[in-house]
């Protein structure tokens, strides 16, 4: 997958912990962490929308798109 | 009232005691080709050749009846445990629809000497291909469960 969620980055920025971000924005730890790990196939608008609401950024904050070839770079 | 519980319930008991009534086919298939054979006259020898073939058939096709038996037990049992669309499940449909196929090549492999298994030959190999669209439409569901699970 070529998009990579940079909700660490993020999170560090805003200095708020991965189960308070969870609860604000209504989902589990797990989910939270499946976003988190890049391994998440699909999210949903209203869960984007609150993503962005908990931490005060735009969608463009948290989403990147990183082509295949630097994606599996990057990996290594 | 009726209900899922109930269904799967009555599902479960449905394989029990189809599997007892295999295992009492296998244990009197003597007395069942016997019996079979006397009032068939018109169309089957009466020989003790006859009668050999006839329960070599039938124990042919008992072993992929105990077979998918055994994968509708385990099916049932991961249904039962709320585990519907997974991997497993399409092994289990896999493994029964080949188990109708196996009894479906030697019902017709059968009808050299009683045309009759043909028709129970078809019904095999129908179930065997029902048995197969539903294996697929399953492993659809669960390509689809993953996409959703993995949906946040």
């Amino acid at each position: 997958m070529s998009i990579q969620v940079n909700l660490d980055l993020m999170m560090v920025r805003r200095h708020i912990s991965a189960g308070e971000l969870a609860e604000r924005v209504g989902i589990t730890p797990a989910n939270l962490s499946i976003l988190k790990n890049n391994k998440a196939k699909a999210v949903r608008f209203s869960t984007l929308d609150a993503l962005c609401r908990a931490l005060n950024c735009q969608p463009a904050d948290l989403l990147e798109y990183v082509p295949e070839d630097d994606f599996a770079a990057e990996g290594e | 009232m009726w209900n899922d519980q109930k269904s799967l319930a009555l599902t479960r008991w449905c394989v029990r005691l189809f599997a007892l009534a295999l295992a009492a086919a296998d244990l009197g298939s003597y007395w069942l080709v016997r019996w079979y054979m006397s009032w068939n006259t018109q169309t089957i020898g009466q020989g003790l050749r006859e009668e050999l073939l006839m329960m070599v058939s039938l124990y042919l096709c008992s072993l992929p009846a105990w077979a998918a038996l055994y994968w509708l037990h385990r099916l049932l049992g991961s249904i039962a445990a709320g585990q519907i669309f997974v991997p497993e499940n399409v092994r289990a449909l896999r493994a029964i629809s080949w188990c109708c196929a196996a009894a479906c090549a030697v019902c017709l492999a059968s009808t050299f000497y009683y045309a009759p298994w043909s028709l129970a030959g078809v019904a095999a190999g129908f179930m065997a291909l029902l048995v197969r669209v539903i294996k697929n439409c399953f492993e659809q569901a669960v390509r689809m469960k993953d996409e959703l699970d993995y949906t946040i």
